[in-house]
């Protein structure tokens, strides 16, 4: 009788292993997905920084250096994104990205400070349609990036919580990082918003 | 055959089922008993001789019986549960991804568009799509329990090798599978079948322990070491010819579903050619439909073609690939293009939908007044699915993929047309906390001006995949902007109803913890949820109360006579609340008293003459809260009673 009800409890263990290695791993496809939907928006993003450099390249040619750091920036920001979507959640990639996509957010910003100085480059059409396109992407980004840190939080609360805290760590399942904003350039950049 | 009748044929079908495997679960129990029996013997170093007399011994059959039947309900349950859990998982496990909406990829945006199609042209929210990106061979399924959490998966060979028709044609027969419940019964076959495999698994496991334990040197009487080797030999045997068994009863079942599905599959398309043409690419290509991913086996029920090498066509789950093209195309003489395929140039695809597709090629339709019938689709709701999905503005179509964009169209389509109502909305809208939202609102809904009223609510069943991606604040949120909004002017009205009642059903499935949101108080008698049901339709589309009892007298005569006394309700009674439990209560009754509650609303829509589209919206959201989905009702289609006996209350909709 006492062999039977070891037995009960090995497969009991077992199942109860199995049933919440499952949910672990769905919470991770979760936030995982998350992370695509940022990284589709921030491709678009990046796609459009480089046409809006070349439509204020005209206007603004004593500013070249404000042009040229916004181009540096937008690489380094692209470069760190793919590091990022090949291991999202990872520690050292999500602060990059984030590190980098502040700096670009501030030399965005700076682009846009020096563009009201200039009446033209304001009446342009181009250069509206870019922008305005730019502030809607950057929505896009916000909530996305909204949605990525919900599904990390849960993911996260799922490893800590007993007893799937016993295997988590055991089976590769790491904490993931939020994607969180320095305040300070968050601050910086809705000051300078291109009206 | 229409929707209902397979529902119940189905059911009937799952009897059946659970007979056979209910003789198979015994014969596995006996089986474990005799075993059981041995082992004592052998293990008490008995002569075979003296067993004979003993052979019978109640108390032990009793265990054996109890502990087996445990394990068996135990892995079933285990597995039916790991696999409902998520459509996706399934797919996720055989190694596929999640397509982007949005993708820019040619191929994967016309899949993408062909499912839309088909969703908006049979009434099924869109489901996820998913891609299975290592697999070369051409192969698709469709899981999910119910249409709200379903998914599709197509391999990278269906992708790049088939031609727009034949793609249609696999897409279809997929959601056929979704319309005709077929997951569901699969599910419960596969969980059995599980349940079998585990008394196999225990068997090897304790024969392998053995092994290992082997060098350990462990002390153990030689009697008692051949006694364990004999039950776990014994044990695995069982499995094996108990997994084969069920196997064979699975696969049995799983061929005629997958006939049934590529007759529905033309019949929604109404081009054989293109469900052939697949078929015969599969045949032709050195790969065919087999599947690489380890896990492939377990899924192999719901491919659309054969997934697994198999040495006997017994345990096929699909028909032998010539005879499903022979069915199609007659003229077949069976000589399929050998070795490798390229894959095919692609049509335009930017416009979306309706240009790849002429829709002149529809044979002609038999007759304008089609019986409409629920989970069936013809071709000429394809043609006006395309045509509904090109009236809406592009960048509507395309940016309502995101899901930033797809909370701020459901909300701007509430938005009310007076100046004074809508302003107390968007009031209503800043209260709920996100400061981008009524801007984002204001703009949607200046995008939506310009697309038809029709498309309302295709809008809705179009913007459900990428509300699946919100996350669980963000849908809180959004559930409480809505609210808020369509209780802005302290009336409700029929479309914001019918709106919230489509979307929150969908995406409760996914959201809320316990899966659908039950209505509060207690259950309610069938014949007083009728009553409320239809008074409400009656009042919906009548100017006063005797043209409101007409049309509740039109109604009751499309029930069976006798079978439940209604009343009709005073206008001032039918609350929406009182709906959502008469809802509620009429989901769980029969298919059939389901098809004569539907027929009876068509009636009660349909007596004054005329179905505004409101009317035909607020239907399609009673179908679809009973769990039949319902395809579009077509401009000038006569709304005749949807029971297959039904009446002829004709009416021009829209």
């Amino acid at each position: 009788m006492a062999g039977w009800i070891v037995l009960g409890i090995l497969i009991l263990a077992v199942v109860l292993i199995v049933s919440v290695y499952n949910q672990l791993v769905a919470l991770r496809n979760r936030y995982k997905n998350a992370f695509s939907q940022i990284d589709v928006q921030l491709k678009r993003r990046y796609d459009l920084i480089p046409n809006l450099v070349e439509t204020a390249k005209g206007y603004l040619q004593h500013e070249r250096q404000t042009l040229e750091a916004v181009i540096a920036a937008r690489n380094q920001a692209s470069s760190a994104a793919q590091r990022a979507a090949a291991a999202p959640g990872d520690a050292a990639a999500m602060r990059d990205l984030a590190g980098a996509e502040s700096a670009l957010g501030g030399a965005l910003g700076r682009m846009f400070a020096l563009a009201e100085a200039y009446p033209d480059l304001k009446a342009n059409t181009t250069m509206n349609q870019l922008s305005e396109e730019l502030s809607s992407t950057e929505n896009k980004v916000a909530f996305a990036r909204q949605a990525y840190n919900d599904a990390v939080m849960a993911y996260n609360t799922g490893r800590e919580v007993f007893p799937a805290s016993l295997i988590a760590g055991a089976a590769g399942f790491v904490e993931a990082r939020l994607w969180e904003l320095e305040r300070a350039v968050e601050r910086e950049q809705v000051k300078v918003s291109f009206a | 055959m229409d929707f209902f009748q397979a529902e119940e044929r189905a059911k009937r079908r799952t009897g059946w089922l659970i007979a056979l495997f209910s003789l198979a679960v015994c014969g596995t129990v006996l089986a474990v008993y005799v075993a059981t029996r041995f082992a004592l013997h052998l293990a008490g170093k008995g002569v075979l001789d003296q067993l004979w007399p003993y052979f019978w011994e109640p108390r032990l059959f009793w265990n054996v019986a109890v502990y087996t039947l445990l394990l068996i309900c135990a892995a079933s349950l285990y597995k039916t549960r790991a696999v409902s859990a998520s459509a996706d998982a399934i797919a996720l496990g055989l190694g596929g991804r999640l397509l982007d909406p949005n993708t820019h990829d040619p191929h994967e945006r016309r899949l993408l568009n062909v499912v839309e199609e088909m969703a908006i042209a049979s009434g099924v929210p869109v489901p996820a799509v998913h891609l299975l990106p290592a697999e070369p061979g051409i192969n698709a399924f469709a899981v999910g329990l119910d249409p709200s959490r379903s998914s599709i998966a197509v391999t990278d060979g269906c992708l790049r090798m088939l031609s727009r028709d034949e793609l249609q044609g696999v897409v279809a027969h997929e959601f056929s599978h979704l319309l005709n419940g077929d997951a569901r019964i699969n599910l419960r076959l596969l969980g059995l079948v599980h349940g079998i495999l585990v008394i196999g698994l225990i068997g090897s496991m304790i024969l392998r322990t053995l092994r290992a334990g082997d060098s350990g040197k462990r002390k153990l009487n030689p009697g008692g070491i051949g006694a364990v080797v004999f039950v776990g030999a014994a044990l695995y045997l069982i499995g094996s010819v108990g997994v084969f068994f069920t196997r064979l009863i699975k696969a049995a079942v799983c061929r005629q579903r997958e006939l049934l599905a590529d007759a529905s599959g033309v019949q929604f398309t109404r081009n054989p050619a293109g469900l052939a043409g697949a078929l015969k690419k599969i045949g032709g290509l050195d790969q065919g439909s087999r599947l690489l991913a380890a896990r492939a086996e377990e899924a192999s029920h719901f491919y659309f073609s054969e997934g697994m090498g198999r040495w006997t066509s017994l345990l096929s789950t699909h028909p032998p690939l010539l005879e499903r093209i022979r069915l199609l195309d007659p003229q077949f003489q069976g000589a399929l293009a050998g070795g490798q395929l390229s894959p095919v140039a692609l049509e335009e695809e930017v416009a979306g939908v309706a240009a790849a597709v002429p829709v002149s090629r529809a044979v002609p339709a038999p007759a304008r007044s089609v019986v409409s019938s629920v989970g069936a689709l013809g071709e000429q709701h394809i043609a006006y699915a395309q045509s509904l999905v090109a009236r809406i503005p592009q960048r509507l179509r395309e940016s309502i993929r995101e899901p930033w964009v797809a909370r701020a169209v459901v909300l701007a389509l509430v938005l009310d047309r007076k100046p004074e109502t809508r302003a107390a909305q968007m009031n209503a809208l800043v209260s709920v906390g996100d400061p981008h939202l009524a801007d984002q609102v204001a703009r949607a809904s200046t995008a939506l001006q310009t697309a038809p009223v029709e498309a309302r609510l295709p809008l809705v069943d179009l913007a459900l995949p990428a509300l699946r991606r919100l996350s669980r604040a963000q849908y809180t949120q959004l559930r409480a902007a809505l609210d808020r909004m369509i209780r802005a002017d302290a009336r409700i009205e029929l479309f914001e109803y019918t709106l919230q009642r489509v979307l929150l059903r969908h995406l409760a499935a996914q959201f809320e913890p316990q899966g659908q949101l039950p209505p509060a108080g207690p259950p309610m008698d069938v014949a007083m949820a009728l009553s409320i049901l239809l008074s409400m339709l009656a009042h919906a589309g009548a100017a006063d109360s005797a043209e409101a009892a007409h049309a509740f007298e039109a109604a009751g005569g499309e029930l069976s006579p006798g079978r439940f006394r209604l009343a009709l309700l005073a206008r001032q009674q039918c609350d929406l609340r009182a709906l959502d439990r008469a809802l509620a209560r009429l989901r769980e009754t029969a298919p059939r008293l389901r098809a004569e509650v539907i027929g009876a609303c068509a009636a009660a829509v349909a007596t004054d003459g005329t179905v505004t589209v409101a009317e035909g919206e607020l239907l399609r959201a009673i179908s679809d809260s009973l769990g039949c989905p319902m395809p579009p009702l077509l401009p000038g289609q006569g709304v005749a009673a949807i029971r297959p006996s039904g009446g002829a209350a004709r009416a021009r909709a829209g």
